[in-house]
């Protein structure tokens, strides 16, 4: 029978569990990545958090948002929201903070293109519109799911799956984190948006393969733990394949054909960090938490015993 | 296995009945132009320019600012606006759609001076004592003050429900910066509903002042009261209890308001403490400009991401077919219902409590396919499990469902936790990103018995599903 078939059939053999060493180094390593960059390069925080400069210029030539967009890329001003007032009547650039000299040159080729006199086009600072009350709410909420979370989980499931789901989720959110630190893609309120999208998706895929080992748990009476795990991510396999290909098809495609065919930087920024974090979800749901688990559970009396008696009876098979 | 004839009937009819549900509520929706309302970034919306008088303080302005952003979202029926300060003293707001720019105003407007006052006296609209008056500040008709400055005396009128009345105050001895917060509660000993009012450090001082001087008064005169006053209007007029001391006044920066127990009492202090808690704006913006203002996406952007999110979903149909044959043509119908209701969810949504579509929620529900798509997934893959186990194709579709739906409801809880503590606590693209979550998730665990179930029982005994290729035996071979 081929892999394919086999893993179709749920009949694969992978032995996760034996082979944590190898998935804990590759996950090492990511992290360590992730952290080195965020430490070296740090995030670019976006204007919503930090704010940055809005200029304002009236539109007699009526220039096309693109128009205003292509200009001010040439003059060094890469990351501009651009708005129209009163249907195109005059243009509203808002930016991050510019040196003296990339301001000056922002100010000249936006009255050029808009056709405005010297002078018509005025500039001001701007403030957080993401401001340090919306990050404390979203975090204390994050708290409190995290929480819920852990409550849940060890009520429907048990505590050490919690846990290993939290250390899953974690290892998630640092890579993404550190993709945004290596790219330098600004962090806007969508970012936070995607990394809740991540948080929640990490959980969830790792709830659904945990739920799998639960029921084993409860039906095979001689396994060790690190059987069962095995046999529960083997069974989950096919479907851990098929879902991480149609949640990451959507995303992916919008990355691709949005980003690099249409053009549209927002959403390469956004998809980028969702690819990565859903295919992260997938891969540490199975990779991470389940042999975390099965380490962290072979140490608990009752499955110590039953895999020394499990070691005893190959023992005697083979003499 | 048999099956009475009703039974198949019962499950077809009630297959038709949703499919038709879900497809002919989006038909409705086109028809009759109820389409989801875009949020600021796709759509644009209208932007308010607010001015802070000359030389206000920084510090007071971010308060102000913090304090908008809340109470739009509270009070209003506009969501996910974008508030930032701008200059110096210009504040400025953006709430998304351009129809309804009067209402915009009005959510922005509403941001008012909150007040408390003592009340020097009370009288009927027709014996006000400046009725006829010549001074400057004051209606002669009415005998009101015009303009209510903070700084003097007013004759403001206290619309009390069943009579009216026109109050006599004196300048304010609290502003809205004193009171840190206001909670509606039930008090069960009176069977009442009351406002608690939490006051700064400085605020409790005044406070007990204001309130010693006030219960110097006798219980039934009117200069006993507080009059706690929302842009010259008196929202209310308590007076001090009997058992203050006149000497200490209400120590301890801790106050009750007392509202009632009648029918309204509840939607009372709701309001009451809404007003106390979000109306106290430390800065008495003028609107200096209203505007228009187009998407920051634009077109281009949000056009693309819906091309290539379509393209997306038709991978994922050839995928779903690949793995799950007829299972997963199951799969693609069940994902156009699941469309069809989230697109009239966002709809009603939309119409009822100002729900609007950012990029964060067209990704939630992005994402959210993805999500249910999973649910079919693992689904099928028990199904497969138990025609492995020997089972025949109707009774493994049955039990199939049973353990998948365990573990769907399992997964989509954590999910639903995420929505209902986001939705709780967060505010602006977190919030909408919540709401999206929170409806694909519901529809999700609505669509699994009544659509998903059904479908696969009614395959499991026709040909499509159990001859040849496509058939669901073959899926799991």
């Amino acid at each position: 029978m081929s892999g394919w078939a086999r893993l179709r059939r749920g009949e694969s053999t992978v032995d996760f569990v034996g082979h944590r060493r190898r998935w804990f180094t590759i996950s090492a390593a990511l992290l360590l990545l992730s952290l080195t960059s965020l430490g070296v390069r740090q995030l670019n925080l976006g204007i919503e958090f930090v704010g940055g400069l809005a200029m304002q210029s009236p539109n007699p030539a009526g220039a096309a948002v693109d128009e205003v967009r292509d200009v001010l890329a040439d003059v060094g001003v890469a990351k501009a929201t651009i708005q129209f007032l009163d249907d195109g009547a005059s243009v509203r650039v808002t930016t991050p903070v510019l040196d003296e000299q990339t301001e000056d040159a922002a100010i000249e080729v936006l009255g050029a293109v808009t056709g405005a006199e010297s002078g018509e086009v005025s500039i001001e600072t701007v403030g957080p519109s993401f401001g340090a009350l919306l990050v404390q709410r979203s975090l204390e909420a994050l708290g409190f799911f995290l929480g819920a979370v852990v409550l849940y989980i060890s009520w429907r499931l048990e505590f050490k799956m919690a846990v290993a789901g939290l250390a899953a989720l974690t290892h998630d959110l640092a890579i993404t984190v550190g993709v945004y630190a290596i790219t330098g893609f600004p962090v806007t309120p969508a970012t936070v948006v995607a990394v809740l999208i991540i948080l929640g998706y990490s959980l969830y895929d790792t709830v659904v393969v945990f739920d799998k080992v639960e029921e084993l748990v409860e039906v095979e009476e001689k396994k060790t733990y690190s059987e069962i795990v095995n046999q529960a991510m083997n069974s989950v396999l096919a479907r851990s394949l098929a879902t991480s290909l149609t949640s990451l098809l959507p995303v992916g495609s919008i990355l691709f054909v949005g980003a690099f065919v249409l053009g549209a930087p927002t959403l390469r920024d956004f998809a980028l960090a969702l690819f990565v974090g859903i295919a992260a979800g997938t891969y540490s749901s199975i990779f991470v938490a389940s042999p975390l688990l099965a380490f962290w559970k072979e140490r608990e009396d009752e499955w110590m015993l039953r895999a020394e008696r499990s070691r005893r009876r190959s023992g005697q098979a083979r003499a | 296995m048999s099956e009475t004839k009703t039974e198949v009937t019962r499950r077809v009819v009630g297959l038709l009945v949703l499919l038709a549900v879900a497809w002919g509520g989006v038909g409705a929706a086109i028809y009759f132009g109820l389409t989801p309302r875009l949020g600021l970034d796709l759509q644009g919306g209208t932007a308010v320019v607010l001015t802070a008088p000359e030389g206000t303080d920084r510090g007071l302005i971010e308060v102000a600012t913090q304090i908008m952003t809340e109470r739009i979202e509270n009070f209003g029926e506009v969501q996910e606006p974008e508030i930032s300060i701008s200059g110096d003293d210009t504040v400025v707001v953006q709430l998304p759609g351009i129809e309804e720019e009067q209402r915009a105003i009005d959510a922005v407007g509403q941001t008012a001076l909150l007040s408390f006052r003592p009340v020097l006296g009370a009288y009927l609209p027709e014996q006000a004592p400046l009725i006829g008056s010549e001074e400057p500040n004051i209606d002669p008709t009415t005998g009101l003050t015009i303009d209510d400055d903070l700084d003097s005396d007013s004759y403001l009128v206290y619309d009390e429900g069943l009579f009216t009345q026109v109050l006599h105050v004196g300048p304010a001895a609290l502003i809205g910066e004193d009171v840190a917060d206001a909670l509606p509660l039930f008090d069960p000993n009176t069977g009442g509903w009351a406002v608690t009012l939490d006051l700064t450090g400085e605020g409790a001082e005044k406070f007990a002042r204001l309130t010693a001087a006030a219960a110097g008064f006798p219980g039934n005169d009117p200069r006993r009261q507080i009059a706690i006053v929302l842009d010259g209007v008196v929202e209310t007029s308590p007076p001090v209890a009997l058992t203050v001391s006149p000497t200490t006044g209400i120590t301890g920066g801790r106050a009750q308001i007392t509202i009632g127990a009648t029918e309204d009492a509840q939607v009372e202090a709701n309001d009451l403490a809404l007003v106390l808690r979000y109306g106290a704006l430390p800065v008495d913006f003028e609107i200096s400009a209203v505007q228009k203002v187009s998407g920051t996406l634009g077109a281009d952007s949000l056009q693309s991401g819906i091309i290539a999110g379509l393209l997306g979903l038709a991978l994922v149909a050839i995928v779903l077919l690949g793995f799950y044959r007829s299972l997963g043509l199951i799969a693609i119908i069940g994902l156009t219902v699941f469309g069809s209701l989230l697109v009239v969810s966002f709809a009603l949504l939309g119409q009822w409590i100002g729900l609007t579509l950012t990029l964060a929620g067209v990704t939630g529900i992005i994402v959210s396919v993805g999500i249910t798509t999973d649910s079919y997934i693992v689904f099928f893959e028990r199904v497969k499990e138990k025609i492995r186990d020997g089972y025949d194709v109707v009774d493994a579709a049955a039990e199939g469902f049973k353990v998948a739906y365990r573990t769907i409801w399992a997964a989509d809880t954590v999910s639903l936790l995420a929505a209902v503590l986001l939705l709780w606590r967060a505010v602006g693209a977190v919030k909408g990103f919540a709401m999206a979550l929170l409806i694909a998730t519901i529809l999700d665990l609505v669509v699994a018995p009544l659509y998903t179930k059904r479908a696969v029982a009614i395959l499991a005994r026709t040909r499509l599903g159990t001859e040849g290729w496509l058939s669901i035996e073959g899926t799991a071979r």
